[in-house]
């Protein structure tokens, strides 16, 4: 199919435009990894602590721009119909990555909330595992856009990540709720582990409906 | 040249009915910009018309006996059919309205050729029978090799769009090789064209036609199809033309439109999924039985008339 390439210009910016916001995606995960250690590591006050945050909502932002360009491409007759509403919707669900990071960074910067030690342990690896899972999405979706026989693997592993950030985060909210802290402290991080937990979530909700999309495709 | 008018608008008619089944599906999902899906259209309409109309021309002008008259006055009749019935609501079949004008006249005349008559209506009913058979051996036979090739989202897009537009030039090929002969065969019979001057003529009009004015069926029809998935598309339009095609090579001018509700039926029964309404159908088969009678009609009707 190589020699009709050239009919199909468009469709190679629209490939190379999703490779661009995936690599986006990733870096501002890698800025919030980045954050947490800092935050772990020197606390809310950092100055660092705010600039990854600004980083990472900069990452999150560009990603949106290149969402934008893809949509308007898409929407000058890039791909058939069935394929153009995939991906605009693949992409709207990846979106929320970002977004949900950015919202941790925020809340913690906003509200100055300061983590007990005792949890860093069990959050340290909640975020961990989560980051995993949005990495493997990124695989995944590469996998579909190249070899799709890759998916099941990468699909039984992300829904491996979320049940053990479902554990994680149940024994977080257990250990949160037998400390001495104050009521409203205990809310408001119960909130942040929430929020944490929600990636995986959203990972293994991006995951089937990646698998939806390749099981369409078969005949 | 004046009598061959009712036969250009004909064949203009046809091609603006029939651009919609050719490259419906791809223009309205935007795979291809109607220009250029009309300009290829009418390309392999006149390529399939003057390569392989002549089976068709032979069996139309067979039919009966006609000088240049009754030649026109049957052409006239059949677009008047296919102008009543579009306005009707009616699916139309040009190649239904032009036997049936040819009938009147041969009725009146007293000479008609029964065997020849025999075999285009056999023809008719095969025609929507073998669409839908076609098109689930098409389905279950490429949906299996498309299986195996895994092909991933951006490959799988790029063969439907290249298939469909591949497919959609082989129809036009098709419909333009069978339908010719419903536009020009009635001037061979008079003597007024060799089969290739009817050819070239036949099918620049249909080219004329989906040129012209196909863009309004081809959104319409095409916004029908496209309600199915690519691939069920693209099986309907391939169906379609090995279906058309196949009467081309017996020699017998047959409705695209009716091939095509065969292919879709024919899809609905491999993926076990309703794909035309009833009260579709219903008008299927009542522009089916009516077509005939109705250009027999108004044969006579301009018989009457102008009594050659």
């Amino acid at each position: 199919m190589a020699i009709f390439s050239f009919l199909f210009r468009k469709q190679k910016m629209v490939e190379d435009l999703i490779y661009t916001y995936l690599d986006n995606i990733g870096l501002a995960e890698a800025n919030f990894l980045k954050a947490f250690d800092i935050y772990f590591d020197k606390g809310r006050r950092s100055r660092k602590f705010d600039l990854l945050t600004a980083e990472t909502h900069k990452a999150e932002s560009r990603s949106d721009d290149i969402r934008v360009e893809i949509e308007t491409l898409m929407y000058a007759k890039v791909l058939i119909p069935e394929s153009r509403e995939d991906i605009l919707e693949l992409l709207e669900a990846i979106d929320m990555i970002p977004n949900c990071c950015q919202r941790i960074l925020y809340v913690i910067q906003t509200q100055n909330l300061v983590v007990p030690p005792f949890l860093y342990p069990d959050i340290k690896e909640l975020i961990k595992i989560s980051l995993e899972s949005c990495h493997l999405v990124r695989q995944e979706v590469d996998a579909l856009f190249r070899e799709p026989e890759l998916l099941q693997k990468l699909s039984i592993a992300i829904d491996i990540n979320e049940s053990a950030c479902d554990q994680l985060e149940r024994r977080l909210i257990t250990q949160l709720f037998n400390s001495e802290l104050d009521t409203y402290q205990k809310i408001l991080i119960k909130e942040l582990i929430l929020e944490m937990g929600d990636i995986t979530d959203r990972t293994n909700r991006i995951s089937r409906r990646i698998n939806i999309m390749s099981i369409k495709r078969r005949v | 040249m004046t009598y061959l008018l009712s036969g250009i608008f004909l064949g203009w008619s046809l091609g603006a009915n029939n651009g919609a089944n050719l490259f419906g599906s791809a223009v309205t999902s935007k795979m291809l910009k109607f220009q250029t899906a009309a300009i290829l259209a009418s390309i392999f309409v006149l390529i399939g018309a003057i390569w392989q109309g002549q089976p068709g021309i032979e069996t139309i002008k067979g039919l009966t006996q006609l000088n240049l008259k009754l030649a026109t006055i049957s052409s006239i009749a059949a677009a008047i059919t296919v102008t009543v019935m579009t306005f009707c609501r009616l699916p139309i079949s040009t190649s239904q309205a032009v036997v049936g004008a040819l009938v009147g006249v041969g009725l009146i005349k007293g000479q008609l050729n029964l065997d020849g008559i025999g075999k285009v209506v056999t023809c008719w009913f095969g025609t929507p029978i073998g669409g839908l058979l076609v098109s689930i051996t098409v389905y279950k036979v490429f949906g299996a090799l498309y299986n195996r090739f895994g092909l991933n989202l951006f490959q799988g897009d790029i063969f439907l769009r290249l298939a469909l537009i591949m497919s959609g030039c082989y129809c036009a090929y098709a419909l333009g090789a069978n339908n010719v002969a419903n536009v020009t065969a009635v001037f061979v019979g008079a003597g007024l064209l060799s089969i290739l001057a009817a050819s070239i003529i036949g099918g620049l009009s249909i080219g004329l036609g989906i040129i012209t004015y196909s863009k309004g069926v081809m959104e319409t029809v095409g916004s029908q199809l496209v309600k199915l998935d690519a691939f069920s598309a693209l099986v309907v339009v391939l169906s379609e033309a090995i279906t058309v095609h196949f009467y081309t090579i017996v020699g017998v001018p047959v409705s695209a439109s009716q091939a095509v509700i065969g292919a879709v039926l024919g899809v609905g029964i491999v993926k076990s999924i309703s794909t035309i309404r009833r009260q579709t159908l219903g008008a299927i088969a009542i522009g089916w039985f009516m077509t005939p009678v109705v250009a027999a009609f108004f044969s006579l009707i301009l018989f009457l008339i102008f009594r050659p």
